[in-house]
Formats: C-alpha cells, sequence, structure tokens
C-alpha cells in the first residue's frame, strides 16, 4: 500500500480534496490580484473603530429637525408602493397577452414575450440611467425604475402560471359557448387570482429595499438623503437614517408576510 | 333533433379514429355509445360540439328556429351560438374549484349573455334565482355557496348537471360522466340525468353497459371507429364480447375481468 | 330561500378597498412627481440619447476586459468569503446545533442583515476602508450573510436528527459531528446557494463599482462622467454580456447539481 493510499484512502476522497484544494488556491490567487487581504478586517480594525466612534451615537434629531427628511421616507415609501402596484398591474396584463392559453394571436404573443425577456436582461443599472437621463434625476425617476424592474421580475413568472392553469374548467366554458374573454374572467382569473396578490405583496417588500438603494443613484427619497449626509461627513445623521431604514424595512416585511399568509390561507 | 352524418377522422399515418360514424337521435331518446379504449366513442362526443373537427362529415343540430347548422362546418360566433344549447358533462367534472357552486352553475349561461355584463357586474337576481333552482333540481342547493373544490365528487357532478340545466339545452353530452364515481354516485347521477331526455336528447358515452342498459333508451356501439351496433340497450353477452374483446368475462352485462386488469363495471 | 343566501357580496366588499388604494396611489403619486406628460417627453429624449451612444467604441473594448475581470473576481472573493461566513452564522442558527439562545441571536442578525440594503453596508465599509476593492468585497460578504444564512440554517435544521444524535451517542463532540455529519448532507445544497448567490454578487459588484468600488462598473460610471458615451455604451455591453454569460454558468451548474433546490 503506497503512502498516497495511505493518506487519501478512497478515489472519492483524493476528488474531493483536490477540488477543496483548488478552490482554496484560486481564492487566495484572486485574493493576491486584487490586493485583498481578508484579514485585513481584524487587522486594520481600528478603521472600523474610528468609524464607529463618529457614527454613534446616533443624531436622531436630524430626523425632526427639518421636514424633508419624514418627507424624503414617504417618497421612498411611495416609490416602493406605485412601483408595486403599477409594475404588477403591468406585469399582470403582461403576462396574459404572452400566455399561450390566453393570446391566441401569435404575434402579439411573441411581442410580449420578448418584451419580458428584453427587461429581464437590461441590467438595473440601465435602466436607472435611461430614466434619469429621461426624466431628470428624482423620485419620478425611481418610480419607473421600481416599476420596470417589477415588470421584468414577474412578468415571466406571470405568464408561465397562466399557462399551467387548469385546462379543463376553461374547456367546459368555451363548451357553454363563452368567449376567451369570459373564459379568462371565469376560470382563470380565480385560479390565479391568490398567487398573483401574494406576488404582489412579496413585491412591496423587494420594492421597498429597491426603493431605498436608488435613492443612491438619483432616485430621490431617503436613500440620497442617506447619501449625502455620508458624503459631508455627518454621519451622526446617517446612523439615525439607517436606524429608520432598518425599521421600516422590516416592518414592510413584516406586513408583506402577515397579508401574504392571510391571502394564501383564505384561498385554500 | 341530432343528426350526425359520416363522421371521419383519420391519423396522418392513415389508421382510421372514426369510419363513416353516422346515427339520429331525437328528443326523448337517452342513447348510450359504447365501445372498448379508443374506439372512438370519446372522438365522437367531441365532434358532437365542436370540440374536435372531423376530416369530413357532418354534425346537424337544431337551433331554436329549428334550422339545422352543421357543428362541423361552422365557426366562432356561430359555433359558441349553438354551443350556448348544448349541454356537455364531462367525466372530470370540470368545475372552477375556487367558485362556489352556485357561481359555476351561473357560468352555465355566459355564452347567453353579452361579454361586457358578464364581465362588469355578473348576473341579474333573477338569473341567480333560476341557477338555484336548477341546483335545488340536483339536491345541491343547500351546498349552493360552497366552494366546488371542498366537494365530493358525487357532488361535483350534480353541480356540473346543474349547471347544464340552467343552460335550458336543446341537446346535452355527457362523456364518461360516471367512470370516476363509486357505484352508489354514479346511480344517482344516472337517475338525475334519464328524466332530463324527456325534454331534451341526451347522447352519453360510457364504460358501463349495466347502466347504459338499465338507464338508456338506446345504445350504440362502436369498434375501431365504426358503429357495429345501434338498438337495444339491453346487449347480449356475444354482443358484448365482441365490443370489448374476447378477453373479457362477461356476466350479465357486467364486465368483470379483463385479462389481469379490472374494468369498471 | 333564495340566492341571496349564497350570493357573494364580492362587488361591494370591494369597493372600499378599491377606492382607499385609488387614493393612496394618486397620494403617491403626487409625492414622486409623476407627470405623463415628463415620461413622454422624456423617453423620446431617452431614446435619442442611446441612439446617439451607437455606436460603441470598440477601441476601448480591450480596456473593458481587465476591469471586467476585476468585477467577476470581487463578486468570486466576496461569494467565497460570504459563504464562509454565511455557514458560521448558519450553523449558530440551526436549532439542532445550537443552543436556543445562541439559535435565536444568530436567527435575529440574519434577518436583520437582510434588512440592510448592500448599498449602506458598502458606504459604511468606504467610510472605514476607503474606496478600493476591499469594503466591496466584504459588502458582497456580508450581503450573502442574509440570504444564505436562512436558506442554509432551514436546510441544517433539515437534516434527520438522527444522525446527528448517532454521532453524537458514539462520543463525537460538536465539531466532529459538524465536519463528518452537516457538511457533507448540505454540500450539495450549499454549492447550490453559492452559485446563486454568486449571480447576484456580479450584479451588485457591477452596480457597487460605479459608486466607486472599481471594475467595470467605476468605468461605466466615469464614462459617463467624462461625456464619453460610445466608450459608456461598450461598458454596457460588457457588462450584458457579463451578467448573462454568469447566469448561464450558474445555471448550468446547478443543474449538474440538481438536488431539490428551493431556489429553482
Amino acid at each position: 500500500m503506497s503512502l498516497a493510499n495511505f493518506i487519501l484512502p478512497s478515489k472519492k476522497y483524493r476528488q474531493r480534496a483536490s477540488v477543496s484544494g483548488l478552490v482554496i488556491l484560486s481564492v487566495a490567487l484572486a485574493c493576491a490580484y486584487i490586493g485583498f487581504n481578508p484579514l485585513g478586517f481584524f487587522t486594520e480594525f481600528h478603521f472600523v473603530q474610528d468609524l464607529l466612534g463618529e457614527m454613534l451615537p446616533p443624531n436622531f434629531d436630524a430626523l425632526w429637525s427639518s421636514s424633508s427628511i419624514g418627507f424624503s421616507f414617504l417618497q421612498t415609501v411611495s416609490m416602493a408602493f406605485l412601483g408595486t402596484l403599477y409594475g404588477g398591474l403591468m406585469a399582470i396584463i403582461l403576462s396574459f397577452l404572452a400566455a399561450a392559453n390566453t393570446m391566441p394571436f401569435r404575434v402579439i404573443r411573441a411581442f410580449a414575450r420578448s418584451l419580458l425577456s428584453l427587461l429581464r436582461v437590461i441590467p438595473a443599472l440601465g435602466i436607472v440611467l435611461i430614466y434619469v437621463i429621461a426624466v431628470g434625476i428624482g423620485t419620478f425617476a425611481g418610480l419607473l425604475t421600481v416599476v420596470t424592474i417589477t415588470v421584468a421580475t414577474f412578468g415571466k413568472l406571470f405568464t408561465e402560471m397562466i399557462e399551467n392553469a387548469e385546462a379543463p374548467p376553461s374547456e367546459a366554458i368555451y363548451s357553454v359557448g363563452a368567449t376567451q374573454v369570459q373564459v379568462i374572467r371565469y376560470s382563470i382569473i380565480p385560479q390565479m387570482l391568490p398567487t398573483f396578490i401574494a406576488n404582489l405583496l412579496f413585491s412591496f417588500d423587494l420594492n421597498m429595499r429597491m426603493a431605498v438603494w436608488l435613492g443612491v443613484f438619483g432616485g430621490g427619497g431617503i436613500g440620497f438623503q442617506l447619501y449625502l449626509a455620508m458624503r459631508v461627513l455627518h454621519y451622526k445623521d446617517a446612523t439615525a437614517y439607517i436606524f429608520f431604514i432598518i425599521v421600516l424595512v422590516i416592518l414592510v416585511e413584516k406586513v408583506s408576510d402577515f397579508l401574504r399568509k392571510k391571502v394564501l390561507k383564505a384561498s385554500a | 333533433m341530432l343528426e350526425v352524418r359520416n363522421l371521419t377522422k383519420s391519423l396522418p399515418n392513415g389508421r382510421r379514429l372514426l369510419d363513416g360514424i353516422s346515427f339520429t337521435v331525437e328528443r326523448g331518446e337517452f342513447v348510450g355509445i359504447l365501445g372498448a379504449s379508443g374506439a372512438g366513442k370519446t372522438l365522437t362526443l367531441r365532434c358532437l360540439n365542436g370540440l374536435l373537427r372531423p376530416d369530413a362529415g357532418s354534425v346537424f343540430v337544431r337551433d331554436e328556429q329549428d334550422i339545422a347548422h352543421d357543428i362541423c362546418k361552422i365557426r366562432k360566433r356561430q359555433l359558441r351560438h349553438m354551443r350556448e344549447k348544448i349541454g356537455v358533462i364531462f367525466q372530470g367534472y370540470h368545475l372552477v374549484k375556487r367558485l362556489s357552486a352556485l357561481e359555476n352553475v351561473l357560468i352555465g349561461r355566459l355564452g347567453q349573455i353579452s361579454t361586457l355584463r358578464s364581465i362588469l357586474y355578473g348576473f341579474t337576481d333573477d338569473e341567480a334565482n333560476q341557477a338555484l333552482l336548477a341546483l335545488a333540481q340536483v339536491k345541491m342547493d343547500h351546498l349552493a355557496g360552497t366552494r366546488t373544490g371542498s366537494l365530493s365528487g358525487g357532488e361535483m357532478q350534480r353541480v356540473a348537471i346543474a349547471r347544464a340545466i340552467f343552460q335550458q339545452p336543446t341537446l346535452l353530452l355527457a362523456d364518461e360522466p360516471i367512470s370516476n364515481l363509486d357505484p352508489s354516485n354514479a346511480k344517482v347521477i344516472m337517475k338525475l340525468i334519464k328524466p332530463l331526455s324527456e325534454q331534451v336528447p341526451v347522447v352519453g358515452v360510457f364504460h358501463q353497459p349495466d347502466m347504459t342498459a338499465k338507464y338508456c333508451t338506446r345504445v350504440i356501439a362502436i369498434k375501431q371507429g365504426k358503429v357495429i351496433y345501434d338498438g337495444d340497450p339491453k346487449l347480449s353477452d356475444q354482443l358484448l364480447a365482441e365490443i370489448y374483446g374476447e378477453e373479457l368475462t362477461v356476466i350479465e352485462n357486467k364486465i368483470l375481468v379483463k385479462q389481469g386488469e379490472s374494468v369498471a363495471s | 330561500m333564495t340566492w341571496r343566501d349564497f350570493r357573494p357580496t364580492r362587488y361591494r366588499k370591494y369597493l372600499i378597498p378599491t377606492l382607499a388604494v385609488t387614493l393612496l396611489s394618486l397620494g403617491a403619486a403626487r409625492v414622486c412627481g409623476v407627470s405623463l406628460q415628463k415620461l413622454q417627453e422624456g423617453l423620446v429624449t431617452s431614446g435619442l440619447f442611446i441612439a446617439r451612444m451607437f455606436p460603441p467604441d470598440w477601441q476601448a473594448f480591450p480596456e473593458m476586459l481587465e476591469p471586467a475581470f476585476d468585477s467577476v473576481v470581487i463578486a468570486f472573493l466576496g461569494t467565497a468569503f460570504g459563504t464562509l461566513m454565511a455557514m458560521t452564522f448558519a450553523l449558530l442558527a440551526a436549532n439542532t446545533i445550537a443552543a436556543p439562545w445562541i439559535r435565536n441571536t444568530s436567527r435575529f442578525l440574519i434577518g436583520l442583515e437582510r434588512s440592510l440594503p448592500e448599498l449602506v453596508i458598502l458606504l459604511l465599509l468606504v467610510a472605514a476602508f476607503g474606496l478600493g476593492a476591499t469594503p466591496a468585497i466584504l459588502t458582497l460578504a456580508i450581503g450573502c450573510v442574509g440570504m444564505m444564512g436562512k436558506l442554509l440554517a432551514d436546510v441544517i435544521e433539515e437534516i434527520d436528527p438522527v444522525t446527528i444524535e448517532s454521532m453524537q451517542s458514539v462520543g463525537a463532540n460538536k465539531m466532529q459531528v459538524i465536519i463528518f455529519g452537516v457538511w457533507p448532507q448540505i454540500l450539495p445544497s450549499l454549492i447550490s446557494f453559492a452559485l446563486f448567490r454568486f449571480e447576484v454578487n456580479l450584479r451588485l459588484s457591477v452596480v457597487l463599482g460605479a459608486v466607486g468600488a472599481g471594475g467595470i462598473g467605476y468605468e461605466l460610471d466615469y464614462a459617463f462622467n467624462t461625456l464619453a458615451y460610445h466608450r459608456a455604451l461598450t461598458a454596457l455591453l460588457v457588462i450584458l454580456v457579463l451578467v448573462f454569460a454568469t447566469e448561464r454558468l450558474s445555471r448550468g451548474l446547478r443543474e449538474k447539481i440538481k438536488v431539490g433546490d428551493p431556489l429553482k
């Protein structure tokens, strides 16, 4: 029995060991390449300490002092709310146009499907850019971005859901002489409604986070205020903002989860 | 009331699924179509309301002005118009599970009301009352508000029948309506369908010769796409053997054993 | 009995909520400065602008390759270290391994991380460490904790407790249980989650780059700021290809692993 066999008894073990070795090696190489020192976080910790010193205690007065901060929060929530509402509606409409069992006209269907595919490919950054150029920096651009990304995210999903809807009830409704629109209204929509609503609620959760993000890129709202505050080194204000952002996001998440459970229970 | 002429349908490889099927059905008749699996009975039924189009042949149905239309030839709006008055009961019930029994029955008249109205505000009080009466006729009115998804098979089929009744049809079709039901429910359903045949011709596809013998007024047997028998619902054992193949053991119109499989009796 | 006993008063029930939603959305629209006219004119401007960005500056293309590679490396490292961090949190957040109070704290921290937008984390780290790859990698790593931490914790909890108990009963200590009992079983899921997160991290890496972390995102931002729009288009195209390729790769590898992946 050779030494290798003794240390690495089975082929599978050897395979796994070499794969792990490869992974560790590539990580090490990558670190060296990009100049990242993973231990730096701990050796240079004093930077973090300094920052924490500057950031704490949070300056909650910054929230009340100017009404514009409250307004900024309102803007961000509005962006998320409207973005979900409009985006969700558009996603639903588009998905009906793109589904094989609700849109018999190939041309329209092909158009809708390619539009949805296109939207999914364009990176979020590009979408923000387009809208900022179109309507300027601010919450309007942010809202449009949220709408577009919502459609991109849920359009294809909804299309698949519609195409997977039960066929038998639709067949029966056609058999009584109903038109396609009636079939959609009475067979497909009742089946889809609960999942649509549940997904839209989930989308609200996602969009809330997105709306904060977009603020930094010119979308306005509290994200922008946060960015500004950090830029001018008002770290204590920034911490206060961050605190409330977290509260807001968690709140929206809990509400969204709660309503989703209610909807799914009511439909079962 | 219903005249089927020479229905023909072939597969691309030449095999004939339907080969010159012809028969006529009048009011008062309850016709049961029997045949082995793949013989062509369900295909025939589907041709009767246009869910399937044959390669050749005609299906003449009379509308309320007593003008005969060929289901196989008419399209879209005319087909829809004819379908309003053709009731269909399916093997799988085909109800919208998330809607209540009452709503499912109301769906029966979707062809007869304008699209706009049906989308916006639904049905009138009068229509809703009539729907409830239809449910009462199948003894399901006490469950009118229940979601059909929570009903049993027999109850669902009764709602489906109520839906067909609500259409006030001139022709009633049934595609293996009792194949998914246990014997006692099957009997209930057959007992509900039978009296309807006094008002409208009923054509049903069945796998249960004992049921058709008891409730139908006439039986048509199809084998390999051709009508091989058309007459008295009580079939001789010989005839049954011919319809279903010699491997079957047949006792008193009940098919019992088929080479290791069990066939519903 | 009339139909009224059964007819759902559906339409009336929906009237008030619909009104409420309509009013809210009108208010929200005011707040966001919605203006259809602005949108119409703006889209034309946008369209023209994009048209003018064509053709892409092909000469700049080779210069984009290195930053693109940088973004990939950042995403890779962020995912690698993030997986480690997520693993740690996940082990602490599984009720089959950790004591209840550790478990609850860990779960809370994971949930907390999910509420923190990555951008905020980046801003903080940049404030601490300055611009560059380091804060970006750390941001991505921390970002992994939220998503992967929860998924991993759930997977760990779903392991048949018999395995763990049987190992403990032959005298293995916690560490050995984890290495030999837990680790092999969750490995496929772990890799699957990591691959999925890698996709996300690559997109994030690009975006974070635009805020100063370097890589192709930074190139894009720089090109815009210096009005070199053809160059910007080149950068955008490179990003598109990169994201698309990563998506394909990630999906392909995940297909090969094919465990009941909750993400698919």
